[in-house]
């Protein structure tokens, strides 16, 4: 590979300077010649290179383009900041970005992206897994192309369960019994842990359990159901879980990465977090749960059927609507959601891809335990059809945080939540 | 004590007099021009924004004048009486202990400390941390499970069971108060003690011979004297106070809830997070408008004291 890498550097070196010495000696203006260069903006997938793996492989095999790598902050509300500044002045790059799954409505609504489906043909989007081109569709047009996708996943310490006897749990009644048998037992400091600070986290978290209960933020017609018994139901579960001491009391100001160092410390049997954690669980610097991990769809309340919800993550393709180079831009996408691309994605990266063929290609369930239960996960996205998302997002993580840390009731902050919801889908602050 | 004022007055009189010539105006044109492009014009196009109607279009941000809807959105959001409310405290409260500190400080640097310049340079390392690196630090050492304060807590037996320190409305406050205290008392520390060093030495001679003791010296000398370069700290660190920004943002995101959402954080999550470009102009300019009143204020109070007391 990387001797035929070195082959099509050398090649194509070759035929620029042949090129550029034609148009020198021949008095042609040399930009006739030159390959269209294309800005893709990206923040970092895994941090081994994924990125620029894919573009060159893409420009290797693609003379005519270049594309060239803008690598974006890792925060995604810093990277949408500066998304939204620089394409709403109308900048023409960055031609493609990617971009979060929940970003359709919103960037849709404000000019921000472009209606892909107006441009590519209908038979394009039958590559995606079921559902996907659905979440990236806003009023009738989709806007993103699926890149990868990523859900909610329970991770479990198979080293602890086997000794305490336990198989794993189905439910989350299970998961307390569990945890309180392994934590009176010394086994283990804490039972679960999961993402509960204030931030678009723990709406993908509370839309699992709320899901599991029975609940929904909005009901039939738009309207805002999240005020429910099954909601209150979540909520005083997820309450208890730090009350009780199942959780550490630090669950509210854990995002992915703090709940990952607890478990990877060995200090929690159970854990919920995207698909990267196995890998991370087992090669991470300083884990101390290498072998001991299994991976499981979600549980869920007893008396639902098996597996619970799993919040449907993940990151699009877009194209800047001011773009100079749309057919290079579709181009790159239609390369970056095909068969080659999508396959690296998953053996190299241990990225679930979101091309169907590619998901369920024995090859790649192989690769690790993750992509193996994808089929098996009952997925749930979060309610991102509306322009307003975040700050539907921002009423409900701001409001469930509270009654987590315990300064309002799971029932006030649920009607604070509903009231927020309702203020901002009516253009309020 | 009364020369030195006298110098004051001489100084402002020889600036005042006959300074405007057409040339010198001339001459400070180019300059004025960039100052005007770089300041009055954002706040200017700020100011239009939040009057108006904000739509993101294919060719650009749209205004269209929609008088004082934006204002009467914002007032009618709690979130933004929270977030008046915790800048308020956190301006007020980290204002006067780095100043209690700062001034502690400075004097004990003056009279006691002789490498002057070493210990200096020492008080500065909090204040030359970038504040995203320090509270990205302060958050590490306050994390509620694996911290390092937690670890003290509990080695010290103040507490049983884990601290969460930033998952509580009013210990995250205090958190974020003591993270800009510990940052930012050395800046006025250090303006306090340019301030102090520049009081003559003959003054303090005299008082001594006139039989003052330490008391009368420190509120009848020091104070007064220093009023110029304590208006100037205590101008400099209300303004950055209430704009705070990112100590928040980093250590705990606005939470718990969003009772440590600050009046900047809620601006630009209003703009860039929820594109609500009107209402998060409006709460711009109106930080801008509090922060103001709130200078003009301190500066009448300052005034008053400077020339009532000491100018006869």
């Amino acid at each position: 590979m990387k001797r035929q890498r070195l082959g099509t550097v050398a090649t194509s070196a070759v035929s620029v300077l042949g090129l550029v010495g034609m148009g020198l000696v021949g008095g042609l203006p040399a930009s006739a010649a030159s390959k269209v260069v294309i800005e893709f903006a990206a923040s970092p997938i895994a941090n081994i290179g994924l990125r620029s793996h894919l573009i060159s492989m893409f420009n290797s095999t693609h003379p005519g383009i270049e594309v060239k790598l803008i690598s974006e902050p890792n925060n995604t509300d810093t990277y949408r900041a500066q998304l939204v500044t620089q394409i709403s002045s109308g900048s023409t790059t960055p031609d493609v970005f990617m971009g979060d799954v929940i970003w359709p409505a919103q960037f849709g609504h404000a000019h921000l992206a472009l209606a892909l489906s107006r441009y590519l043909p209908h038979t394009f989007f039958k590559r995606f897994a079921p559902g996907l081109v659905q979440g990236a569709s806003y009023h009738g047009h989709v806007y993103g192309a699926p890149f990868f996708m990523d859900a909610g996943f329970f991770y479990y310490r198979k080293d602890l369960l086997k000794k305490a006897n336990l198989p794993v749990p189905h439910t989350w009644e299970q998961v307390v019994s569990d945890s309180k048998i392994l934590q009176s037992r010394h086994l283990v400091k804490y039972g679960y842990v999961f993402q509960g600070k204030a931030y678009e986290g723990l709406t993908c978290d509370w839309m699992e359990f709320m899901t599991d209960a029975g609940g929904k933020v909005f009901g039939p017609g738009g309207k805002v159901a999240i005020d429910s018994p099954a909601s209150l139901k979540a909520l005083t579960f997820m309450r208890s879980l730090i009350t009780s001491g199942i959780s550490p009391a630090a669950e509210t100001t854990f995002q992915e990465a703090q709940s990952m160092n607890v478990f990877m410390e060995g200090q929690s049997a159970f854990l919920r977090n995207w698909d990267y954690a196995y890998s991370l669980s087992q090669t991470g610097k300083g884990t101390k749960v290498k072998g001991d991990v299994g991976v499981e769809p979600m549980p869920t309340f007893q008396g639902q059927s098996w597996p619970g919800y799993s919040n449907i993550g993940g990151w699009n393709l877009y194209v800047n609507p001011h773009t100079r180079h749309l057919k290079q831009d579709l181009a790159f996408i239609d390369w970056m959601t095909g068969v080659k691309a999508q396959t690296f994605m998953a053996t190299f990266g241990s990225e679930i891809p979101t091309n169907y063929t590619v998901q369920k290609s024995p090859k790649v369930r192989a690769q690790n335990p993750v992509l193996n239960i994808v089929s098996k996960v009952r997925l749930v996205p979060r309610p991102s059809g509306t322009p307003a998302y975040p700050k539907v997002s921002s009423a409900i993580y701001t409001n469930i945080n509270a009654a987590l840390a315990g300064s309002v009731s799971p029932a006030a902050a649920l009607k604070a939540a509903a009231q927020g919801i309702l203020r901002a889908t009516h253009s309020g602050l | 004590m009364t020369p030195t004022v006298r110098v004051s007055r001489t100084v402002r009189r020889r600036h005042g007099g006959h300074g405007g010539s057409l040339a010198g105006h001339a001459m400070l044109a180019p300059a004025l021009l960039v100052v005007a492009a770089v300041t009055l014009f954002p706040i200017g196009y700020a100011i239009d924004m939040s009057l108006s109607h904000v739509d993101l279009g294919l060719t650009g941000v749209h205004l269209r004048f929609d008088g004082f809807h934006n204002y009467s959105v914002v007032f009618q959001s709690p979130q933004f009486w929270q977030s008046l409310l915790f800048t308020v405290a956190f301006t007020a409260v980290t204002v006067v202990l780095e100043f209690a500190l700062g001034l502690l400080l400075a004097l004990l640097c003056k009279s006691w400390v002789r490498p002057r310049g070493a210990l200096m340079s020492l008080f500065l390392v909090p204040w030359a941390f970038i504040t995203v690196v320090s509270a990205e630090l302060w958050g590490y050492m306050l994390n509620g499970s694996y911290g390092l304060m937690d670890a003290v807590m509990q080695g010290l037996h103040l507490a049983q069971g884990n601290v969460v320190w930033l998952g509580t409305p009013t210990l995250a406050a205090a958190s974020l108060m003591a993270a800009d205290v510990w940052k930012t008392t050395p800046f006025v520390a250090l303006m306090l003690l340019a301030g102090l060093l520049m009081i003559p030495d003959e003054i303090y001679e005299a008082s001594d011979m006139d039989g003052a003791g330490p008391g009368a010296t420190f509120f009848r000398i020091t104070l007064p004297l220093l009023r110029p370069s304590m208006l100037l700290a205590l101008l400099f660190r209300t303004l950055q106070a209430f704009g705070v920004f990112d100590l928040p943002f980093v250590m705990t995101g606005g939470g718990p809830g969003s009772s440590t959402q600050s009046l900047s954080m809620l601006a630009y999550n209003a703009m860039f997070r929820d594109f609500d470009f009107g209402p998060g102009t409006a709460v711009a300019v109106l930080t801008v408008v509090v922060v103001f009143l709130m200078s003009l204020v301190i500066i009448a109070m300052f005034r008053g004291q400077l020339t009532g007391t000491y100018d006869a």
